[in-house]
């Protein structure tokens, strides 16, 4: 039998996640991967230009970031299925695609069922029929293992790059672990990567204020988690001198969900807020309540919720987020993102939000 | 010689400046508009602060400045004292009214609420995408009627019959407002309905899920309209405080917080004689394609910004 080639794999830039797909597509599926090119204007002009204007802002990035995935070589496309409108954008992003006329295989993990184990083989098999599944199974879990390894060093520094001692020390710490993860070819790469930046950013000097302001960030998944698309809110939250905690990211909403086996009291989140809300209202509404109200609980001095324009989920969680701000005290800055990239408005409402919670810290 | 202080906020359609002395008394208050150019504005707003104030007694030590054009405004003048606009409307009013409990603000093509609990706010809202329901949805709506933005209050208060009009957004308020027009409604009820709709708008929007106790301050420019004014008191069922300095708070906020502020630096009247220049660059670098903004004095550069990292550094 003939030699298949190997094919040219990519997935659209999301937030830091790439890394691990890179090594999921590589090291276990045997394929080469594509890296899609770093988000910029380029990539938001390029999918707000192919996509229907109402669709939301994490559509037009993905379809720019696949468009720019093409142009770099891509032949086969993955895209993942979702708990909102997400479960269909896999197949309009392949109808837009073709009909602007790009040649491709697309892999959309809508068209299986997830609930059973034998379509998974099915799905390895499309990208390589050669694959051993043992070893596959080995090497997909190093790269889970990778992306949980970024979730928990990137948790680190948002908490604490904001406090360093000479200014950037956090921050060099951070990118070389993302270099670390990004050119990881093996096991011992990966874990080496993340116990150096481990090492490196616990040993960062931090001059912490005694009165620490906590902002706790909920809110839509795509947008929340990535940098470039919530223009960078986090790092700008840090930056003025905050400590900023995320539950939202691929470890928590995915690998540990609904779960006691990590001890972080995760298991039966929808009986925990059944006060607040009686039901699922979308894919992360739960857990987003659930969190805004821990971080409201830990005394935390604000909340920022994040969405793109016209995620339905999010606006139904908005409400529940007025009540907890209104029996807790505690402020929430709603913030919608569309495809702008001038983050004027943004630093406005930040360093408002920033000057509120930090006045009245000083009164309290 | 006394410390004054001076406090600038510029917005997209009017420019404020305030000078005042150390007990917050106002030496000197100018409003003028903007008309598209924050640089020409602020140079006539200084030369008209200058005729009011006495040099002789007084000298500015520091210098603050808010609004939208805040940070090339705080370049030009030497600012010790560069504040979003929000917070200096939370200072300004809580300066002078203590026990305020909400701040109702409706600007230009903004508009916010503050939630003040002992003298400090507790939250706020700003409008996100959209500019419906502020001052430049009644400007155009005065247009289209054939009266001047500061009749419409007058008209308002005549009529007895407000006309019911759309509220969620101002281009269905529009094409309603049309309608009702040729329809045949009187233009008292018409211009009532659209201060109604802006007060409802502004309700539903920006003050949506909010707790708004008495008292209540409303200020921005909209707050000049006694129309949206009666609205407001009608749809909250409580008094609203209108300050005849309201449209100057986030002048006085800034030029009270460049009074506690730690920077010193005295202020140069000579600033409105100066040539300012700026200068959009692309950087170029990546595909991200930086807009950085310079700003020159003369031909020297003295602020930039606008750059992400590092390659954005060699355009300037």
């Amino acid at each position: 039998m003939a030699d298949t080639p190997r094919r040219n794999v990519s997935f659209p830039r999301y937030a830091e996640y790439n890394c691990a797909f890179k090594y999921i597509v590589e090291q276990a599926l045997g394929c080469r991967y594509i890296m899609p090119p770093a988000l910029t204007k380029r990539t938001m002009e390029l999918g707000t230009k192919y996509s229907p204007d109402f669709v939301c802002t994490p559509f037009k990035t993905m379809l720019g970031s696949m468009i720019e995935s093409l142009e770099a070589g891509a032949d086969t496309l993955l895209m993942t299925h979702g708990l909102c409108r997400l479960g269909y954008y896999g197949e309009l992003l392949e109808h837009i695609l073709r009909d602007l006329g790009y040649e491709f295989d697309f892999i959309n993990l809508s068209d299986y069922d997830m609930s059973k184990k034998k379509e998974y083989i099915r799905i390895v098999r499309r990208f390589n029929p050669k694959v051993n599944p043992t070893r596959f199974l080995t090497q997909f879990l190093e790269g889970v293992r990778m992306a949980e390894y970024v979730d928990e060093i990137t948790g680190e520094y948002y908490k604490n790059c904001g406090f360093d001692a000479t200014k950037g020390q956090s921050k060099q710490a951070y990118q070389d672990f993302l270099t670390a993860m990004y050119t990881a070819q093996s096991r011992n790469d990966v874990e080496a990567g993340y116990r150096a930046a481990k090492r490196a950013l616990q040993t960062v000097p931090l001059n912490k204020p005694k009165k620490l302001l906590r902002v706790g960030i909920v809110g839509e998944f795509y947008t929340a988690m990535d940098a470039f698309s919530n223009l960078e809110l986090e790092q700008k939250l840090a930056d003025m001198g905050v400590e900023v905690h995320r539950w939202m990211n691929v470890t928590n909403q995915f690998l540990h969900y609904g779960s006691n086996r990590f001890g972080d009291g995760q298991k039966n989140l929808r009986v925990k807020i059944k006060d607040l809300c009686q039901y699922d209202m979308g894919p992360t509404s739960t857990a987003n309540i659930w969190y805004a109200r821990e971080c409201a609980e830990r005394g935390y001095d604000g909340i920022v919720h994040i969405k793109s324009a016209g995620c339905t989920p999010e606006i139904d969680v908005m409400p529940v987020l007025q009540n907890i701000s209104a029996d807790y005290k505690i402020p929430v800055l709603y913030l919608t993102y569309d495809a702008q990239t001038s983050d004027v408005g943004l630093m406005t409402r930040l360093e408002a939000f920033y000057d509120m919670i930090d006045m009245r810290k000083k009164v309290l | 010689m006394e410390h004054a202080y001076l406090g600038i906020d510029v917005g997209s359609i009017s420019t404020k400046g305030v000078i005042i002395d150390k007990k917050n008394n106002i030496l000197s208050s100018r409003y003028i508009w903007t008309q598209g150019d924050p640089i020409g504005a602020v140079k006539e707003l200084v030369r008209l602060l200058e005729g009011q104030f006495d040099k002789e007694k007084y000298k500015i030590v520091a210098t603050g400045t808010t609004g939208s054009a805040r940070k090339l405004v705080g370049a030009i003048v030497g600012a010790t004292m560069v504040k979003n606009e929000i917070t200096a409307h939370a200072v300004g009013t809580t300066t002078f009214y203590p026990d305020v409990r909400t701040i109702l603000e409706i600007g230009g093509q903004d508009s916010k609420i503050i939630l003040v609990e002992n003298g400090v706010a507790v939250d706020y809202a700003m409008n996100t995408l959209c500019a419906a329901g502020t001052g430049a949805f009644l400007s155009s709506q005065a247009k289209r009627l054939g009266i001047e933005v500061e009749e419409i209050g007058d008209y308002a208060l005549r009529s007895t019959h407000p006309t019911p009009i759309a509220a969620r957004c101002t281009v269905f308020a529009e094409s309603d407002l049309v309608h009702k027009i040729q329809m045949g409604h009187p233009r008292e009820d018409i211009i009532a309905g659209v201060c109604n709709a802006v007060a409802a708008n502004y309700l539903n929007n920006v003050g949506k899920g909010k707790k708004i106790a008495s008292p209540v301050v409303f200020q921005g420019g909209v707050s000049k309209n006694k129309g949206v004014v009666a609205a407001f008191e009608r749809t909250l069922g409580c008094k609203v405080i209108v300050d005849p300095n309201g449209h100057l708070m986030g002048a006085l906020g800034v030029a009270i917080l460049a009074r506690r502020g730690s920077g010193r630096q005295e202020f140069d009247f000579a600033m409105e004689d100066m040539e300012f220049r700026t200068r959009e660059a692309s950087c170029g670098g990546c595909s991200n394609n930086c807009e950085i903004i310079c700003v020159y004095r003369g031909s020297e550069l003295i602020d930039s910004w606008g750059n992400r990292c590092e390659r954005g550094a060699r355009v300037h």
